[in-house]
């Protein structure tokens, strides 16, 4: 029996915009992940994704509904769960090793073990060389490298992107995606993916969770993606399930 | 630069002639040639108005000036030769600067860390804000005298304000998401302030203390203008009372480099201190 | 934090500021009232507020009503200012775009940028004597320096693509520089309006100060002349308060010919 490693119940979300706009973001979603899933949200543009991702990782409080990890309710934003930006968010004026070394730091984790074990992930991610280089040396996906070993770093128990290669190009995005299928094999750990792009979806998920088009964020339905890794997006089997979530989802290509 | 490129375009149509007339007018159009001949230009406008009178005894030769300063770099003027009156000015800015700094920044930062304090100062900081530092000076004589004081106390009123204004700024407007980042790996609210707030408030902060400098260096010539017995200031204004135009321009050459000098040596220190600043050009 | 926008502000929040300015002022009447610092030093509001009131209409002890000294004040930034916008956008524009310009003015234009504007007064004064003239120069002098800086950024930040767009129309310089780079150049110039306004009215008070007969600044020196710290206040005051309405003035302006462009 594989454990359930993060549960929503019933999560709905009300947005209060100037003071008395009610912004109905999210309703209802209920969903399950396995310990070690890779479990990919799919949804278009405003759709509440990004918002339900931010509600598991605790920077949000759900207006009704709740999340558990671990059996355990998320009250808040906590090293438990690793979160990868969109924008990569790092800090301008901390090198490569010093954004990743950060969450060991704050745990106070003496100065060489931490930098031993940021120097790990550094490798992991295929930055090693470029420890000390700062942020705005680095092109985009060096930066999302960089999101995602910062998370790792941590020890988290969830990893939780946020559509972290919608900045990148279409080359460097497959190349990320292959990276990510790459680092997750080596480290394991249980992830939720939240993207746009059908193919991506496809290429990285155990089960791809769709979102309804437009607001307020329902699920809509879910797959699974019994394809063996690595995949191949020109792929039949893989072009067939893309046809197949095309249809039933209306996204555009 | 990319507007140049766009230009460019434009003289590779045009080089199709050739000779010796459309070389002479290229050179013309180069930049170095016409900085060259500006300043040559200048010079000569400048000696012809000063020999020929053309504004009386209004204009001294450029050769006077400099003269002047050679005079005034060994020779005291009311005590002291020129290096010492510039650092007499230039000893009344670094104090009330520093001060400005020690009391504004820390001040910027609590106005934006704490809502009370901010609704208890800022409006009446926006009171004082309008009024210009130099019009302070009559009320600073009244109460300090002509001496050092009074213009410590104006420097200190101009230049505090960059410092509180980038402060406060600084930190109102670090990208929200930074505090997202570290409370998710963990951190408290007091690595929130520590590890985030400061250094993404850095390089506003120390623009302000930039544009203070600038400000305090204007602020004591102002005062000195006004009421002093040394300084750039004095040196100026006694140039004008005995009526030596080569004194006062001699001054105004040597603030003029005096705050060339300040702005340069700033900009290199945030180049050692904040070296992940991208330049914006 | 982003949660905290959504709070809602204390109501205790909300009348501190007004607490807080009415405390100054009381603070300060006390100040003096309950002699903590000398009247000779440092005069009341409320005896402020009664010179204003008897300066609206009488001449005495400095030889001109109030309105006389916020006039001349007046005049003077503003024809020293409009003259430094007339001189300096012209200029700042043509040398971003024509070498010719840049090349030619550069070098002077950087001689004069380093030079803080309160330095030019005694030239001024030496070469223009203490009336309106004089002002004038030194105001221009002070303003025209950020409206060519600001105008040359402006123009130099056009849209590398729009310029060559033109080009393939077969536009000319002249065409290009009137048609596409003065109205990019735009925001940044009317940036210029409100730095350079600041500058000239700082520039002015100080050369009121050193060397006038009427005027705000004027005031300031007589009243510590005269030992009237009520006066010194009052010219403070004036100085301020013209200078924030004059920046309101320029600020709608600026909106209203802004109106339609994107900022």
């Amino acid at each position: 029996m594989t454990k359930r490693k993060i549960v929503c119940e019933g999560i709905s979300k009300i947005f209060m915009q100037k003071g008395t706009q009610r912004v109905h973001v999210l309703d209802t979603i209920g969903l399950a992940v396995d310990e070690n899933e890779l479990v990919v949200i799919l949804g278009p543009g405003q759709s509440g994704k990004t918002t339900l991702l931010r509600i598991i990782a605790g920077l949000e409080t759900p207006s009704t509904g709740r999340v558990l990890l671990d059996g355990k309710e998320v009250t808040g934003p906590g090293p438990d769960r690793g979160l990868v930006f969109q924008r990569y968010t790092l800090f301008p004026w901390e090198t490569v090793m010093g954004n990743v070394v950060l969450g060991p730091k704050l745990r106070n984790m003496p100065k060489k073990a931490r930098r031993e074990l940021a120097a790990y992930y550094i490798n992991l991610v295929g930055l090693e060389g470029f420890e000390n280089a700062y942020p705005h040396q680095l092109s985009g996906g060096m930066k999302q490298r960089v999101g995602i070993a910062r998370a790792y770093a941590n020890n988290p128990q969830v990893m939780l992107l946020d559509e972290p290669f919608g900045q990148l190009d279409a080359q460097t995005r497959y190349y990320m995606e292959k990276e990510t299928i790459r680092i997750w094999e080596t480290e394991k750990r249980t992830v939720l993916f939240v993207t746009n792009n059908i193919d991506e979806a496809i290429y990285l998920g155990d089960r791809i969770i769709t979102l309804e088009g437009k607001l307020p964020g329902r699920v809509k339905s879910t797959y699974t993606v019994n394809l063996p890794r690595p995949r191949e997006h020109t792929d039949a089997a893989f072009l067939e399930l893309r046809q197949k979530i095309t249809e039933e989802t209306q996204l555009l290509l | 630069m990319a507007i140049e490129v766009a230009k460019g375009t434009q003289q590779d149509l045009e080089e199709n002639h050739s000779g010796i007339g459309v070389f002479l007018l290229h050179c013309l159009k180069n930049r170095f040639v016409l900085y060259t001949l500006s300043i040559i230009g200048f010079l000569l406008i400048w000696y012809a108005i000063a020999v020929l009178r053309i504004l009386g005894n209004f204009m001294p030769r450029p050769l006077e000036v400099v003269n002047q300063l050679g005079i005034m770099m060994v020779d005291p003027l009311a005590g002291r030769t020129l290096p010492l009156h510039l650092w007499a000015s230039l000893q009344r800015v670094f104090i009330g600067f520093l001060l400005s700094v020690l009391i504004g920044v820390p001040l910027g930062l609590l106005m934006a860390l704490s809502r009370p304090i901010n609704s208890i100062v800022k409006p009446v900081f926006d009171l004082f804000k309008p009024m210009p530092p130099i019009s302070w000076i009559s009320l600073a004589i009244l109460w300090f005298g002509i001496g050092e004081t009074s213009k410590v106390f104006i420097i200190i009123i101009g230049a505090i304000v960059p410092c509180v204004i980038n402060s406060f700024n600084g930190i109102r407007l670090v990208d929200p998401e930074l505090y997202d980042v570290i409370r998710m790996l963990g951190g408290n609210r007091r690595q929130e302030i520590w590890e985030v707030t400061f250094p993404a408030a850095f390089p506003a902060i120390f623009a302000g203390i930039q544009i203070s400098l600038s400000v305090a260096w204007t602020c004591v010539l102002a005062a000195e203008l006004v009421g002093a017995r040394e300084g750039m200031g004095f040196i100026i204004i006694l140039g004008m009372n005995l009526s030596r135009p080569a004194m006062i321009i001699g001054g105004m050459v040597v603030i003029a480099l005096t705050a060339w000098v300040l702005s340069l040596s700033v900009g290199q220190l945030e180049k050692w201190v904040c070296p992940w600043k991208r330049e914006i050009h | 934090m982003a949660e905290v926008l959504r709070k809602n502000v204390s109501p205790f929040l909300k009348i501190l500021p007004y607490l807080s300015i009415a405390s100054f002022f009381v603070g300060w009447q006390l100040l003096v009232d309950l002699d903590i610092v000398p009247n000779v030093l440092l005069a009341t509001p409320t005896q402020v507020l009664r010179l204003f009131i008897d300066k609206l209409t009488n001449e005495n002890p400095d030889g001109a009503v109030l309105l006389v000294h916020v006039w001349t004040s007046l005049q003077e930034a503003l024809l020293g200012y409009i003259l430094a916008l007339a001189v300096g956008i012209p200029l700042g524009l043509l040398m971003g775009w024509f070498v010719v310009a840049e090349g030619l003015a550069r070098p002077l234009f950087e001689m004069i940028r380093p030079i803080p504007p309160v330095a030019w007064i005694p030239l001024a004064i030496f070469w223009f004597g203490i009336g309106l003239s004089g002002k004038v120069f030194i105001i221009w002098a002070s303003g025209i320096v950020p409206c060519v800086i600001n105008s040359f950024v402006g123009v130099r930040m056009t849209n590398p693509t729009l310029i060559q767009m033109a080009r393939t129309y077969g536009a000319s310089d002249w065409q290009i520089f009137r048609q596409i780079c003065i109205p990019s150049a735009l925001p940044m110039v009317f940036g210029a309006l409100q730095i350079a306004l600041a500058a000239s009215w700082t520039t002015l008070v100080a050369a009121e100060l050193i060397a006038a007969d009427t005027g705000l600044g004027f005031l300031i020196t007589m009243g510590r002349r005269l030992l009237m710290p009520d006066m010194i206040v009052l010219g403070m005051l004036l100085v301020g308060l013209t200078g924030f309405a004059i920046g309101i003035l320029i600020d709608r302006v600026e909106r209203r010919l802004l109106a339609g462009i994107r900022r």
